[in-house]
């Protein structure tokens, strides 16, 4: 049967079970899998989702050290076997660091970073949008998503700003590698819907086959209708238990996940 | 104007050297010994230069009595083994802070002090009597030390 993902954690991994909740509400079979578990135990899934945190408490870099994991050793052969593989927030920061996104460079040799924030380096916790920017088919976990469908999702990290030489940035915009843009509510893209300067608005990486998607919100911390911003979405809700506790907002991108494994959400 | 340096090293066990440690063993880097320092690069008045060590112990986020040593550096470079890893800096090289106004780090105002420059300091040993070469320091900083997409190196 597919659909069986497993939830890799790390020691300082904090957001593994909001992960497990949303990947459950869309059908999918879902695993934590400890890193003491040691690789083997990532065998027989369709799909990784790294979840976020603080790996290794960020020690040298976000995602630096977890990226040498031999759990990601596992990970990264599945990845390059085509499975899919999702990272949230430290989840992408370790696609980064361990070269599996963009991917345009030798593995663990990382062309970019999701650097500390700018202006002032502080760690955010904001409330965002973000906008898919690329054709939804670029990348096979936003491929039911609509053509410039809007997500919200909460920012929360002190390094999500992507940062990388003028060329490869100029490479990632031109070649589709940016699949999500922070926008306003309204879905336009501009600087100041960026919470940490990111470059060229980037919420998110993909790979060149987009079966890597690496994104730095956090779709699973706004996927219920009581978690919505919008007062309109929760005001219509209100009253009805079963309709505040109904997925919504950032539960597409695992709708779009489920879908990408042949699974009806 | 002269440029002093000063490494604030922990006294107490160091949890993010040693994950780094292990995991430069198991990427058959041969190392067996890591040290971390946060380096403090200042460019500073000749008239205030002696009185910064002094500041620097009053300013508790960046030294900690009871748990870090402040060496000053001899020189504003790496020591032997050592190599510095900082943030790339956007448009011109200059210190932060340029060369316009007196420096607030957290929240003080340093007399005479100008510009700064933060770097994580790294430093290898081979063995606990010998430094690493600069042929290892290179592998460690490509392997894992470094993302030169945000950050530089001085060696």
């Amino acid at each position: 049967m597919p659909g069986r993902v497993a939830v890799p954690v790390f020691p300082g991994t904090n957001s593994e079970e909001e992960t497990v909740r949303a990947c459950l509400a869309v059908g999918l079979e879902t695993r934590l899998v400890h890193w003491s578990a040691g690789p083997k135990a990532l065998l027989g899934y369709d799909a990784y989702v790294l979840p976020g945190g603080f790996s290794y408490e960020d020690r040298v870099r976000a995602g630096a050290i977890a990226a040498h994991d031999a759990l990601m050793d596992a990970v990264i052969a599945q990845a390059q076997r085509g499975k899919l593989v999702l990272g949230i927030c430290n989840g992408a920061q370790i696609l980064v660091e361990s070269g599996l996104i963009p991917g345009t460079g030798p593995l663990r040799r990382p062309t970019v970073a999701f650097a500390p924030n700018k202006p002032n380096g502080r760690f955010i916790c904001r409330h965002v949008y973000v906008k898919l920017s690329v054709a939804p088919e670029r990348c096979a976990m936003t491929a039911t998503l609509r053509p410039d469908e809007i997500i919200p999702m909460w920012a929360s990290h002190g390094e999500g700003r992507l940062a990388a030489s003028h060329d490869e940035l100029a490479r990632l915009d031109r070649a589709g590698y940016i699949p999500f843009r922070y926008c306003d509510r309204l879905g336009n893209v501009t600087p100041e819907a960026a919470p940490n300067g990111s470059a060229l608005g980037a919420a998110a990486l993909t790979n060149e086959d987009g079966n890597i998607l690496g994104i730095m919100p956090h779709p699973e911390r706004d996927a219920w209708t009581y978690q919505q911003r919008d007062g309109a979405v929760r005001l219509a809700a209100r009253g009805d238990a079963t309709r505040m506790l109904a997925p919504a907002g950032g539960i597409r991108l695992f709708e779009g996940l489920a879908r990408a494994l042949g699974v009806r959400a | 104007m002269t440029r002093c340096g000063y490494a604030v090293e922990l006294a107490i066990p160091d949890n993010e050297a040693y994950t780094a440690l292990v995991t430069l063993v198991r990427l058959g880097i041969p190392c067996a010994r890591l040290d971390r320092a946060d380096v403090w690069i200042f460019d500073v008045a000749e008239s205030a230069a002696g009185d910064l060590e002094a500041q620097l112990r009053t300013i508790e986020t960046i030294f900690n009595p009871n748990k870090h040593v402040l060496v000053a550096l001899p020189q504003a470079r790496p020591r032997p083994g050592e190599v510095w890893i900082g943030e790339r800096a956007e448009g011109p090289d200059q210190p932060v802070g340029g060369t316009q106004r007196e420096l607030q780090i957290a929240g003080r105002r340093l007399e005479g002090v100008y510009g700064v420059r933060r770097y994580k300091g790294w430093r290898l040993w081979e063995s606990e009597a010998r430094v690493a070469s600069a042929e290892t320091i290179a592998k460690a900083v490509e392997t894992l030390l470094c993302n030169p997409a945000f950050q530089v190196t001085i060696e």
